[in-house]
């Protein structure tokens, strides 16, 4: 347990280093701000002034999902296309808690988007969006991060198992945002597209963060963060069987430094 | 001539990538599949506002905007050639590095109309945005002057971006995060300040959704071959600047030896 908390606190530190040292994996948090800009755009020209919520967390989910999928998404890939998962692999250090490690990093510097939002919507638009209930706020915030981390590791193992899956990365943007309801709660959605999007955590997560800069009561908090925490560990668990496979074939097949 | 052979040349490279990258059904599911999934995004932020005009007014934007969107990668596109070692060489040949880089993405602009074409004229009468045959017609030519003068624009930062290839990603995905809020695809550009607005002119595109607009209203074909002409206009002074700024990374290069077959 120690062993592997070592081990993760060493993936953190590693991606801590490199993470501000590459302009391009810092891309989401860069277009966030712009992002808000055009939502709020839309609610303010439509008078539409108590959507505001919306436009200022939408853009951060956005940004949440996006780094997750591109930087997360690539990091077995890119130890592999640097020539350093070989050796990496041959450490007695097991693999899963230093993915872990760096996950959590990326997820939770993606955080800063929300804070940016709320700084857009402040600083360009003179709007403050309140946060009523801050603890419940924090909570679904750190829930997110987990469950975000859980299934970016499950990312990162899929795109180096099915290398077509590789093309569909790019593509798994915009479909989960509206299927995770981070603009138009999943509530507003068609009958018939409920029930899948109720298999995607930010779905719940969005439901929750929006209900906490909501002023009026959040009904059943625990249970869904509870969920949301529920998601994170399902997600780990089919992320550590995926590595698990990525490991075992890439050693059998020979192909531990490159495809 | 010579400009239309080597153009043509450097379009196969263009095709080859292409086809490298996607197959039919991958582009299909995968490319198309997304930009679909995004037109619907913006129009259900329509939904939300609780308007139906709304609700069309951003299918049509962000229809456009898919043409943005990809045309964009040509940041990313003109980037692999110098990976790929061959600047020097280009630099070098006789003849400017202009005609090699305009057809070095042009997989971007067939790609991107296509995915507009489906948005506006297949998931456009979905939401209410119906179209007459010829009002279809000449709204799909439109979306090609749009994705033509997109592409200008976007010559010009990949000329910029040469110099800083780590930045090629981030400099396309801000130029569209940047059009899209400006542009007319969200709000209309009289929402912005003065110096926005001005900005906005500067955008083929600006110009090439107003024509779409135009024809979503009805029969405005006038007004549609005035803004697409405005666009085209636009786009040649962006041709002009991408002309010079390669002109000057090519002599910079020659000058500091920071042309060089390595990656960087």
């Amino acid at each position: 347990m120690i062993e592997n908390l070592r081990t993760a606190l060493a993936g953190a530190r590693f991606e801590l280093r490199v993470l501000p040292r590459s302009p391009g994996d810092l891309m989401a948090l860069v277009t966030a701000p712009v992002t808000t800009i055009v939502f709020l755009a839309i609610t303010q020209h439509a008078g539409r002034h108590d959507l505001a919520t919306y436009a200022v967390l939408g853009p951060a989910l956005m940004a949440l999902w996006s780094m997750a999928l591109m930087v997360c998404g690539e990091m077995i890939d890119a130890e592999r296309a640097g020539g350093t998962f070989e050796a990496l692999v041959a450490t007695p250090a097991r693999p899963l808690p230093l993915l872990a490690g760096r996950i959590v990093v990326v997820v939770t510097v993606s955080l800063l988007s929300f804070a940016e939002s709320w700084l857009v919507a402040a600083l360009v638009f003179s709007i403050v969006v309140p946060v009523p209930h801050p603890g419940l706020f924090v909570a679904a915030l750190l829930a997110t991060v987990l469950a975000m981390a859980g299934w970016a590791s499950i990312m990162a193992s899929v795109f180096v198992l099915a290398r077509s899956a590789r093309i569909f990365q790019n593509s798994l943007s915009f479909p989960f945002y509206v299927l995770g309801g981070v603009m138009l709660p999943v509530s507003q959605l068609p009958d018939w597209l409920r029930p899948v999007t109720r298999l995607v955590f930010l779905s719940w997560s969005s439901d929750l963060l929006r209900d906490s800069l909501n002023s009026v009561g959040v009904r059943y908090a625990v249970p869904r963060i509870g969920l949301v925490l529920g998601f994170a560990v399902v997600g780990l668990l089919i992320g550590r069987v995926l590595l698990n496979a990525v490991l075992n074939r890439s050693r059998t097949a020979g192909t531990l430094a490159y495809a | 001539m010579q400009w239309f052979r080597v153009s043509r040349a450097s379009m196969a490279n263009a095709v080859q990538d292409f086809a490298a990258t996607y197959t039919v059904r991958t582009w299909a599911f995968g490319w198309l599949g997304r930009i679909v999934a995004q037109v619907v995004f913006y129009t259900l932020v329509g939904r939300l506002i609780g308007a139906a005009d709304q609700e069309r007014y951003l299918l049509v934007g962000a229809s456009v905007m898919a043409i943005v969107t990809e045309v964009m990668l040509t940041c990313a596109s003109s980037t692999w050639e110098r990976r790929a070692g061959t600047l020097p060489l280009l630099v070098a040949a006789p003849t400017s590095l202009l005609p090699v880089f305009a057809g070095r993405s042009v997989q971007w602009l067939v790609s991107s109309v296509a995915t507009s074409s489906v948005s506006l004229f297949a998931i456009g009468p979905l939401f209410g945005v119906t179209w007459t045959v010829s009002r279809a017609v000449a709204a799909a030519v439109v979306l090609v002057v749009c994705a033509v003068g997109t592409y200008c624009m976007a010559l010009a930062l990949a000329a910029l971006v040469l110099s800083v290839m780590e930045l090629r990603n981030l400099v396309g995905n801000l130029a569209t995060a940047l059009t899209t809020a400006v542009c007319g695809a969200v709000v209309p550009v009289g929402f912005w300040p003065r110096w926005v607005q001005a900005v906005a002119v500067a955008l083929p595109v600006t110009h090439g959704l107003r024509a779409v607009r135009a024809l979503v209203a009805g029969p405005a074909y006038l007004a549609a071959l005035r803004d697409s002409a405005l666009a085209l206009a636009v786009a040649a002074v962006w041709l002009a600047v991408a002309d010079g700024l390669f002109r000057w990374l090519s002599e910079r290069g020659r000058r500091d030896g920071s042309i060089e077959f390595a990656d960087n």
